[in-house]
């Protein structure tokens, strides 16, 4: 008899306890698909081959993101140009090099302190060290230049910039994938001869590529989202051409989308809405494609 | 093998779309390269600062680069101090700003080699705005003064609503906010109850949403979500409403000219550019965009 009413009390409390649970997902996914709802639903309607095309035209707040586009996808590839090697090497050093140290404890604390820098500080940092420091210092000891040719908000120093924000996705990730790696296999690899370069180049890495690809794509996927970084070290409010150079300045659809919705007199929300589509599906697109590479390149092994 | 030959295949690929970026980003020697000589290029223009001309500036610049093939015009906001210090440190070959420039800062930019020289692009009224069921019709610029220092914080003071005044302001490095303050405000400090708010369409957005709400904006930036108030200079005079004729004849007392400065000697592109925007062409879409030409046809 009591043994019943206590496995029905349990029930009770389960009912409740999964009950509650349910209704946090929802709370935390509802916002969400409203969200991507509102921005389908106003947004689609804006959506044309001329939208995607053509530069913006400010007198209507309307025409084209294309530079914006275009922009944006520079800056992606810039920066994981950047970002990669470092991030790679950093990590391929600190799981297969630098042992246990203390400092390596502190590398450690550095990056996922790196990680949590809001990213306006960011893009503080990129203008006073990049912007300001290394294009500055370019400008007046190796060009001797009397206006800034490096020293001013340009696509390289916004390269640089959000390299530094997504190295910490990049590195940790890539010590995931690698510390995944079966010791035995790099045992079985000293014990044949090789060297300990050998056997990182040749066995620890081809098995840790899926993760370092995921850990890359996830670090693109950021760096196209990221607004406060690049507002102040590379973007511009309007440019009707696309950037000539490393050293000119380029329209980038988070800004542009923050420039719409602030500072153009009588935005349309189908305009507003467009350009979050189109930011968002590209993001999307992106992660999707980070899952691809590494079912793909999971598929290719089995240990 | 092939596990290897993956790896250094992404490798490649991501080296390779970086060469191919800078490669393609790179201009031609002997083309005007904007990779050589920066902004003093003959074919690229930096254009920065005041956020009541990006809207207009960037108008300018796409029309602009359609007769102007070979020219790229970069257009900036930021307020109208962010493109003063552009100018003096070189950052900008022309400054867009809606307040003269400083004294002080004429003499820092002398001590780095830079001349300001200064055009008046445009005329623009600031008009003030209130939420549309406010019944107040007209202010006088005393009451304005007592309205933005909080010595009046409840419309019935005024003959309005039993309702309080949630004054909105521009932010501090705006040329908007210096303008207001020295001609309404007499030099006084905003009431510390002001909002400083990033840009003069979320004054509006703001003032549109908020019963209380007063705000002042470039006249370009009204939408008929709020109402427009007319201005007396004083009691005894009449009430006037911001608009181009009411500019042009003198009587609105909050009209106020928009500048352009350009760093030294205009050189080729900038002279272009300003000949441009003075002209018939650059001067019509000053009138399309709601501000007031400072030259119009028979001018």
């Amino acid at each position: 008899m009591g043994a019943d009413r206590s496995v029905a009390r349990n029930r009770a409390v389960e009912r409740i306890a999964f009950g509650v649970i349910g209704a946090l997902t929802f709370l935390v996914i509802g916002p969400i698909l409203w969200l991507f709802g509102y921005i389908l639903w106003h947004g689609l309607p804006q959506m044309s081959w001329s939208f995607l095309r053509l530069p913006p035209r400010a007198i209507d707040a309307g025409g084209g993101i294309y530079p914006a586009i275009v922009g944006t996808l520079y800056l992606m590839v810039g920066t994981i140009a950047i970002a990669l090697p470092l991030g790679i090497g950093g990590a391929i050093y600190l799981t297969e090099y630098a042992g246990r140290s203390r400092l390596v404890r502190l590398v450690h604390l550095a990056i996922v302190n790196l990680a949590g820098v809001p990213s306006i500080v960011h893009g503080l940092f990129g203008l006073g060290f990049f912007v300001l420091f290394v294009g500055g210092g370019i400008d007046r000891y190796v060009l001797r230049a009397d206006r800034p040719v490096w020293g001013q908000p340009c696509l390289l120093w916004g390269f640089c910039t959000l390299a530094v924000v997504i190295l910490p996705i990049v590195i940790t990730a890539t010590e995931e994938a690698l510390l995944a790696v079966p010791a035995a296999f790099r045992e079985a690899s000293l014990g044949l001869g090789a060297t300990r370069w050998q056997t990182v180049r040749r066995v620890v890495l081809p098995a840790a590529l899926p993760g370092v690809l995921t850990g890359a794509i996830l670090g693109v996927g950021r760096a196209a989202g990221e607004t406060a970084p690049v507002m102040i070290t590379c973007a511009a409010s309007f440019m009707p051409s696309l950037p000539r150079g490393l050293n000119d300045q380029a329209m980038l659809l988070p800004y542009h989308l923050y420039f719409v919705v602030t500072q153009v007199p009588h935005p349309t929300v189908q305009l507003q809405a467009g350009i979050a589509l189109v930011l968002v599906g590209l993001v999307f697109m992106i992660n999707i494609a980070a899952v691809m590479a590494r079912t793909r390149a999971r598929r290719r092994r089995r240990w | 093998m092939g596990q290897a030959f993956g790896l250094r295949a992404t490798l490649i690929g991501a080296l390779g779309a970086a060469i191919g970026l800078s490669g393609c980003a790179k201009p031609e020697p002997g083309s005007s390269s904007t990779a050589r000589l920066g902004p003093t290029s003959a074919a690229s223009l930096q254009i920065k600062g005041s956020d009541t001309l990006v809207q207009l500036a960037q108008v300018w610049a796409e029309a602009f680069v359609r007769s102007h093939r070979a020219a790229t015009v970069t257009v900036t906001g930021g307020g109208s101090n962010t493109g003063i210090m552009a100018l003096i440190h070189g950052g900008a070959d022309i400054c867009n700003s809606s307040r003269p420039i400083a004294p002080s800062e004429t003499a820092a930019a002398r001590a780095r080699g830079v001349e300001p020289t200064e055009f008046v692009v445009a005329r623009d009224a600031l008009a003030i705005v209130v939420h549309p069921g406010n019944p107040i019709t007209d202010l006088t610029l005393a009451q304005l003064k007592r309205i933005f220092t909080a010595r009046v914080t409840n419309w019935r003071e005024l003959g309005g609503h039993d309702e309080a005044i949630v004054i909105n302001s521009r932010e501090t490095t705006a040329g908007t906010y210096v303008f207001f303050q020295e001609h309404v405000l007499d030099s006084e400090r905003y009431a510390v109850t002001a909002l400083l708010l990033p840009s003069s369409s979320e004054i509006v957005r703001n003032v549109a949403q908020d019963r209380g709400g007063i705000g002042y904006v470039g006249i370009g930036y009204v939408s008929d979500q709020v109402r427009i108030i007319r201005l007396r200079r004083d009691a005894a005079s009449p009430a006037v409403a911001p608009n181009a004729r009411n500019v042009r004849n003198g009587t609105y007392p909050l009209a106020r000219p928009l500048f352009e400065y350009a760093a030294g000697d205009p050189t080729k592109i900038e002279r272009m550019w300003l000949d441009w925007v003075m002209g018939p062409e650059g001067q019509a879409i000053v009138a399309r965009l709601g501000f007031v030409p400072v030259r119009w046809s028979g001018g």
